[in-house]
């Protein structure tokens, strides 16, 4: 059996010919068979599943036209997502053995809805990376090329997906964790507008720059999914009250009349060839559809990279003072409670969280802060105006997600070569507009992804324009070894 | 930009980060790397630009000032290193030097 989108499985499990139960069976054997070789799971929630699967068979008996597209459908969640007393880590040691006392809303949105939950997905330590090499816990294998990574820093929320194992997985994008790694591993992956998805449960890296998002095998389903964790939640007060549009509704409305702008900065030095060539192919996919195509300006762009690095950092600083060693995760007991604080964190931390920490305390020090964190602060309206002066042009950007294919282990140990994989997401983040990866191609069988952005609370724009390209082409049916293998 | 390794120390103090000396050591050569590129943030014209704390427009948001069922003790306490039952154990600040 391939692997089947959402929508084909829900309506499968209401003429009767799955249940719940086998399709959470397929998952979890197809998870034991591919673990070894992916690493994707930090952990498999195995009861929660059968209990969840046996609740959404009662749902789908008892309410069968009423009951959720996504009841009885099993998937995966990135290990930043609190889950009531289920294993918790945000990939790190300083968390092993955390077990959240609640659960994150847009979570509880999915079990409510009758979601199965299969397991939490291994990723970059606190999600920062771009690679998921960050890990304390091993790197994951990219489907398509297990010597290489998946993206990060959702890299097994985009694994699992792509080997087949579930249908959908949320993530987390706080700089493009999401739609960096579903561009590398040949899937969707879909960051919405800052404040549309509740961030209450979600373990914070950078709180003014991080929003959840899923991860699918068509626009369709990653539709599906937004909207049924997006909307209000008083527990977060960086939630929007504004009614969520139905993306579905304006699904199939096509591209014909649209302006899409090309950023001309997006497509420079650092791009690879083959990278280029596939997103140009989709333009003009685009523009035989109707599609007016233009060139348009982002001239912050080179700078943008530069104010994440600081405000990221900044914010993550802050937001992991937290781990102390006094109320949760682990502790190094010393004499002094000084030490005790400064063993907890030096044993507790990996590099990369180390590197992030000191940058953003460095930059919010005394002395320094005006001419970093102030100044990042003030660049980053420049960019949002940059983006508001493009979109009074044109009705949304059209892009590559990343600057290259998936690249092989290890070949990035230099910090800045690493974080440049973000340059051409990172600044949907900066502005809190929505931004969708969609597959557009293979350099040498390796996936290429084209971003769609659109402007604040038009998500409903990027996925139209995401689901016209997409059903225009097959990238997105086609499947990595992994779930060919499935079949 | 060169950055010493007394900034380094420093940084790492306020941080409350233990680092070993090559830790130290290397991440002063990372740091001055990213310090380096960042620097040009300093060439950008922001004089008329006001500061972006955050995208949203939101102001203000309070809830009702209606009392809710508290998380509870049993539940805070679940993940905690050390607790007496009832309370986070932790070694004595009193007497125990801090910092500058």
């Amino acid at each position: 059996m391939t692997p089947r989108t959402i929508t084909e499985l829900a309506a499968a499990l209401r003429d009767g010919s799955t249940t719940p139960r086998t399709l959470l069976d397929a998952a979890l054997a197809h998870v034991d068979r591919t673990e070894q070789d992916l690493n994707a799971y930090l952990a498999v929630t195995r009861e929660l599943g059968y209990m969840q699967a046996d609740a959404a068979s009662h749902m789908l008996e008892e309410h069968p036209d009423t009951a959720s597209p996504l009841c009885g459908i099993p998937m995966a969640l990135k290990d930043v997502l609190c889950v009531d007393g289920i294993d918790t880590t945000a990939g790190s040691k300083i968390l092993r053995g955390f077990k959240p006392p609640y659960t994150s809303t847009a979570v509880q949105r999915l079990f409510d809805a009758g979601a199965v939950c299969v397991g939490k997905t291994n990723c970059d330590e606190f999600a920062m990376g771009s690679s998921t090499e960050n890990s304390a816990y091993g790197p994951v294998g990219n489907p398509w090329d297990i010597e290489r990574v998946p993206g990060g820093s959702s890299g097994g929320s985009a694994a699992t997906v792509a080997a087949g194992s579930v249908p959908y997985s949320l993530g987390s994008d706080t700089g493009g964790s999401i739609r960096q790694p579903a561009a590398l591993t040949g899937v969707v992956g879909f960051k919405p507008t800052y404040g549309r998805i509740s961030r209450y449960g979600l373990i914070a890296f950078a709180s003014s720059l991080d929003q959840i998002g899923p991860f699918t095998r068509t626009v369709e389903d990653c539709a599906l999914v937004y909207t049924t964790i997006a909307g209000h939640d008083p527990r977060d007060s960086t939630s929007d009250p504004r009614a969520v549009d139905d993306p579905l509704a304006s699904l199939h409305a096509g591209v014909a009349g649209m302006r899409l702008g090309i950023p001309r900065e997006y497509l420079g030095e650092g791009t690879e060839p083959g990278v280029r060539d596939a997103v140009q192919a989709a333009f003009r996919v685009l523009e035989a559809q109707g599609a007016t195509l233009q060139e348009v300006s982002l001239p912050s762009t080179d700078v943008a990279l530069s104010v994440y690095y600081i405000i990221a950092p900044a914010e993550c600083s802050s937001n992991l003072a937290r781990y102390d060693g006094v109320r949760f995760g682990s502790r190094v007991e010393r004499p002094s409670l000084t030490d005790t604080y400064l063993q907890t964190r030096g044993v507790g931390f990996g590099n990369e969280v180390k590197r992030r920490v000191m940058l953003g305390t460095y930059a919010l020090s005394s002395g320094y802060y005006d001419a970093y964190y102030r100044q990042a602060q003030k660049v980053r309206t420049l960019v949002s105006q940059e983006f508001e002066a493009v979109f009074k042009e044109v009705d949304a950007i059209v892009c590559p997600t990343s600057p290259s294919v998936a690249f092989p282990m290890g070949s990035r140990d230099d910090p800045l070569s690493m974080y440049m994989c973000d340059v051409v997401t990172l600044p949907a983040n900066l502005a809190g507009i929505p931004g969708i990866s969609v597959p557009c191609g293979f350099v040498d069988g390796l996936p290429v992804g084209l971003q769609v952005i659109a402007p604040r609370f038009e998500d409903a724009r990027v996925m139209r324009v995401a689901h016209a390209y997409e059903q225009a082409t097959d990238f997105h049916a086609q499947l990595s070894p992994y779930a060919s293998a499935a079949a | 930009m060169t950055l010493s390794r007394a900034e380094v120390d420093h940084v790492a103090t306020l941080a409350r980060l233990g680092l070993s000396d090559a830790e130290k050591d290397r991440l002063l050569g990372e740091l001055e790397a990213i310090l380096d590129h960042i620097e040009r943030l300093q060439r950008v014209d922001t004089s008329t630009l006001a500061e972006t704390a955050q995208v949203g427009d939101l102001v203000n948001v309070l809830r009702a000032d209606v009392p809710e069922a508290p998380i509870g003790a049993a539940a805070a306490l679940r993940n905690a290193p050390a607790t007496d039952g009832s309370y986070f154990v932790v070694g004595a600040i009193q007497g125990t030097e801090l910092d500058a």
